[in-house]
């Protein structure tokens, strides 16, 4: 084998020759470095995002799109610069021209050599050099990207545009979600408005202030963090249960009290007597205020017998109010002071009644506003129910599959609503309500259609059997609540029996579920 | 040459190479290389290339159709080493040993190893003999030295496993330490000395294979394989017939020690070196990095002498080939002739008729450059 001897040899070497010489192998390198990176990381890119918009498919994923770009644009980022970070050391240069040019190691050695001076090292460099400047970076280390690399990007692209224009089948569902949370941010400003007018109520006292803010902020983080509209729903529940706790249980009795007083008062001969109790019947403080006032002043001027009759007429009435102790009391000591004439003592007794006439009115308007705020949150879940019919009514596809897990929970609620108003511009309002909540378990496999459900979705609701829990029932509102006719239980309990007959029988309820049913309601008829 | 003169150790360049540094030494000197190479010419550089060209030149002209054997031997020759050539009879391998001989006008013995050969037939020995004029009473008798064949520069021991282990042994001192004790006197060897044994692969009866420590002596175990056709029809027209092919002188033993000095100057790179040093160690059955192989049919692996032979004559290779530094190429083509005689089989290796080579084919395919 000839030697390839430099026709002249340098006696002394350059070390920074070859630096100077291996600087730009170094930086096509890194160009080369940093392109084949950066397709690598764009294919992992690429691929993960195809997995995450394959994976949106079987899961129900909004923001499947948006990570998979993420990721396409992290990956490429991270390996480009990963492949600057890394970039190729004047050594590692070395090596790679060494194995790309075949050069036998003579760069590499150049390079551990280039500090001392000797005539082999000496005739080394020379070799190395000669051999390196018949060669360019341009055309030695190609910038191109191999046609398999090419040809892997353009299919997961394929795939990926595939992958995100098919229509998906979990857009439904997202659909679904995206209506249900747009509405429960619709309710939790609502609420939030709710919150507003209670701190602006004068007749709450701040302990029910704080408990009822409490209460509605609880439930506007539950519902941020609804998952589903039954956890909405099950949040609004728990706050109404929690409000109507703080009502006063015997705010109603106490009304009705005053009013029945009223009621007895209004028959009474004496006109004062007869304002006091129109006043009492309406629950008019000021309308008290004034009629008790004309009593004291009618206290001295009536005879023996009017003022027994007068004290007779407020005994009467005050043993009608006995659910009220302190206006029952009240209207004794009034009576008392009126049989004995003593002028301070039916002052006393005045101001006494006033006082009770007041309280019975704070406690209303407590109530009113407590009503009034658990009905702001019925309706608010009365919208979010609205408003999910509508969303799953229309769908296109509803799939059921799998075995259902053998839990039946039933949940039954019934509400009534009634408002009075009367000439004098006093507004009452009563609600009664009855909340049950039943869980049971059972043994038997369901299947609700293996296929698809095409058209229009229908939900059916059943009612919780035996109900267990917390039942609260609360009556309220001012004196003519108007809430319909009363109807006999035989007839509720007939009417829903033939409701549930007619909606087990339609639709596919095995033949045990149907005599469950029907056993239930017989039971039912029979405790009557 | 057969002078005599009382042996020192210092005086003997071959020693240095297994020397340890003297720590009196400056950290920074590396022995006999570092003075040889401030010595050493650019011009002597390209002399080394052009006397190992012509040589190689002159040895194919004569020798045909055995250019992988003539440049191992030349590997083992600028090396400073020894060489074992393993083949069958009438392949040329004393021809190509004789023509060595010729092309460096060095002074060339054979020694035919039989068994009945006896150790002093190869060393020589200490004969009395008359001094002086002879008188009546005759000359003064007086004991002296006769030198045995192995005082040569070249010296050819052909079919050396058919001598006892006695004899053969009574080369080991001379191919390491390249002196003679005979008696209560060392002699040196002739300077260059190269020892070049033949073996015969196929009639084994009545032969003692060479001991593992006689065969870690030689560098390289040449295989000397059968001609190609054509090589055999070159063959025909330049051996058979009146005019008969004499090699012309190259260069003199002391060029040619000159030689060895420039092969061992050149230049290696640290990861050249860990990759020998890697291949080596993968010879080794107990090592981890072993291929799975080596692992289940190797007894012992190469000696560190193995090492020094794969740099020696990766060093040499990387001059023939023109380069001035050795490449992981020469590495991989010197560890056949330098490792498949120090890798010693076991049982299931020999059971199953494994090679050293394929073992070592196994290394180099499985080791990867650092």
């Amino acid at each position: 084998m000839a030697a390839t001897m430099p026709s002249h040899i340098p006696r002394t070497t350059e070390p920074d020759h070859l630096v100077t010489v291996l600087r730009p192998w170094s930086r096509r390198l890194l160009l080369q470095q940093t392109i084949m990176w950066a397709l690598g990381g764009l294919i992992s890119g690429l691929c993960i995002a195809s997995l995450l918009l394959l994976g949106a498919r079987l899961f129900p994923w909004a923001t499947a799109p948006y990570w998979a770009a993420g990721c396409i644009l992290v990956c490429t980022l991270m390996t480009i610069g990963y492949s600057i970070w890394d970039r190729p050391s004047l050594v590692t240069t070395a090596h790679q021209i060494d194995r790309r040019l075949v050069l036998h190691d003579r760069v590499s050695t150049a390079w551990e050599l280039r500090t001392q001076s000797s005539p082999f090292t000496n005739l080394q460099l020379q070799n190395t050099l000669t051999h390196l400047q018949a060669h360019t970076p341009g055309q030695t280390i190609s910038l191109q990207p191999r046609r398999i690399t090419l040809a892997t990007i353009t299919g997961i692209l394929v795939l990926l545009t595939l992958l995100y224009f098919l229509p998906n089948p979990m857009q439904s569902i997202l659909q679904q979600r995206a209506a249900l949370h747009a509405q429960i941010t619709k309710q939790i400003s609502t609420i939030d408005k709710i919150r507003q007018n209670v701190q602006k109520q004068p007749d709450l006292s701040d302990a029910d202030k704080k408990q009822l803010d409490q209460t509605l902020h609880d439930v506007e983080t539950q519902l941020q963090h609804a998952q589903n509209e039954t956890d909405a729903q099950q949040a609004l529940a728990n706050a109404q249960a929690k409000i109507n706790q703080l009502h006063d249980p015997q705010a109603s009795a106490k009304l009705q009290s005053q009013v029945d007083a009223g009621k007895s008062l209004q028959s009474s001969n004496n006109s004062g007597a007869q304002a006091l109790g129109q006043a009492l019947a309406k629950n008019d403080p000021q309308g008290v205020d004034k009629a008790l006032q004309k009593i004291s002043s009618q206290a001295n001027s009536l005879s023996n017998g009017q003022r027994q009759q007068l004290a007779q007429d407020l005994e009467q009435a005050a043993n009608q109010s006995n659910q009220s102790s302190q206006l029952s009391s009240s209207l004794h000591q009034l009576a008392k002071s009126l049989t004995d004439g003593d002028t301070s003592e039916v002052s006393d007794a005045t101001k006494a009644v006033s006082s009770s006439a007041q309280q019975t009115q704070t406690t209303q308007n407590q109530e009113n506003t407590l009503n009034q705020t658990s009905q702001d949150l019925q309706q608010a879940a009365n919208n979010l129910a609205a408003a999910n019919n509508n969303t799953n009514q229309g769908q296109g596809q509803n799939q059921n599959q799998g075995q259902s897990p053998n839990q039946n929970q039933g949940q039954g609620q019934n509400q009534k609503q009634g408002q009075g108003q009367n000439p004098n511009q006093n507004q009452g309002q009563g609600q009664s309500q009855n909340q049950g909540q039943g869980q049971g378990h059972g043994n038997g496999n369901g299947q609700n259609g293996g296929g698809k459900q095409q058209g229009k979705s229908e939900q059916v609701y059943v009612q919780g059997q035996n109900g267990q829990g917390t039942s609260t029932e609360s009556n309220g509102g001012s004196g003519n609540v108007q809430s319909g006719s009363n109807v006999p239980y035989s007839q509720v309990i007939q009417h829903y029996n033939q409701q549930a007959h007619d909606a087990i029988d339609n639709s596919n309820v095995s033949p045990n579920l149907k005599d469950a049913v029907h056993n239930y309601f017989d039971n039912l008829e029979g405790q009557q | 040459m057969t002078n005599e003169h009382s042996f020192s150790s210092e005086n003997n360049p071959y020693l240095d190479e297994y020397r340890l540094p003297d720590s009196n030494q400056p950290a920074n000197a590396t022995g006999p290389q570092t003075v040889t190479e401030t010595l050493l010419s650019e011009e002597e550089v390209n002399q080394f290339i052009t006397i190992s060209q012509q040589l190689e030149q002159e040895l194919q002209r004569i020798v045909i159709g055995q250019e992988r054997v003539i440049r191992e031997l030349l590997l083992v020759l600028l090396a400073g080493g020894h060489a074992l050539l393993e083949g069958v009879p009438g392949l040329g391998k004393t021809l190509l040993v004789r023509t060595l001989s010729d092309a460096l006008s060095l002074k060339f013995a054979r020694v035919q190893f039989t068994p009945d050969l006896m150790p002093a037939d190869i060393v020589g020995t200490t004969i009395v003999t008359e001094e002086g004029e002879s008188t009546a009473g005759g000359g003064r008798r007086v004991f002296s030295f006769q030198h045995g064949p192995i005082f040569a520069n070249i010296v050819l021991a052909d079919e050396i496993n058919r001598a006892t282990p006695k004899t053969q042994s009574a080369l080991l001192e001379g191919m390491q330490e390249r002196t003679v004790s005979v008696g209560d006197r060392t002699r040196p060897l002739p300077q260059p000395f190269f020892v070049l044994a033949t073996q015969n692969p196929l009639e084994m009866e009545g032969t003692y294979p060479l001991p593992e420590a006689q065969l870690d002596r030689f560098m390289l175990k040449i295989m000397v394989n059968f001609p190609r056709a054509e090589d055999l029809l070159r063959i025909i027209d330049t051996t058979i017939g009146n005019q008969k092919s004499q090699a012309q002188t190259v260069a003199t033993g002391d060029q040619l020690q000159r030689l060895i000095e420039i092969a061992r100057a050149v230049p290696i790179a640290s990861h050249v070196k860990e990759y020998a040093v890697r291949l080596l160690l993968a010879t080794h059955p107990d090592q981890e990095d072993a291929p799975e192989q080596v692992q289940q049919y190797v007894r012992y692996g190469a000696s560190p002498r193995g090492l020094q032979s794969i740099i020696a004559t990766a060093r040499v290779r990387a001059l023939l080939e023109g380069r001035f530094n050795v490449a992981l190429d020469d590495i991989q083509a010197v560890a056949f002739p330098s490792l498949r005689h120090r890798i010693v089989l076991n049982f299931d290796g020999l059971a199953d008729n494994i090679t050293a080579e394929q073992l070592i084919s196994a290394i180099t395919a499985e080791l990867e450059p650092a």
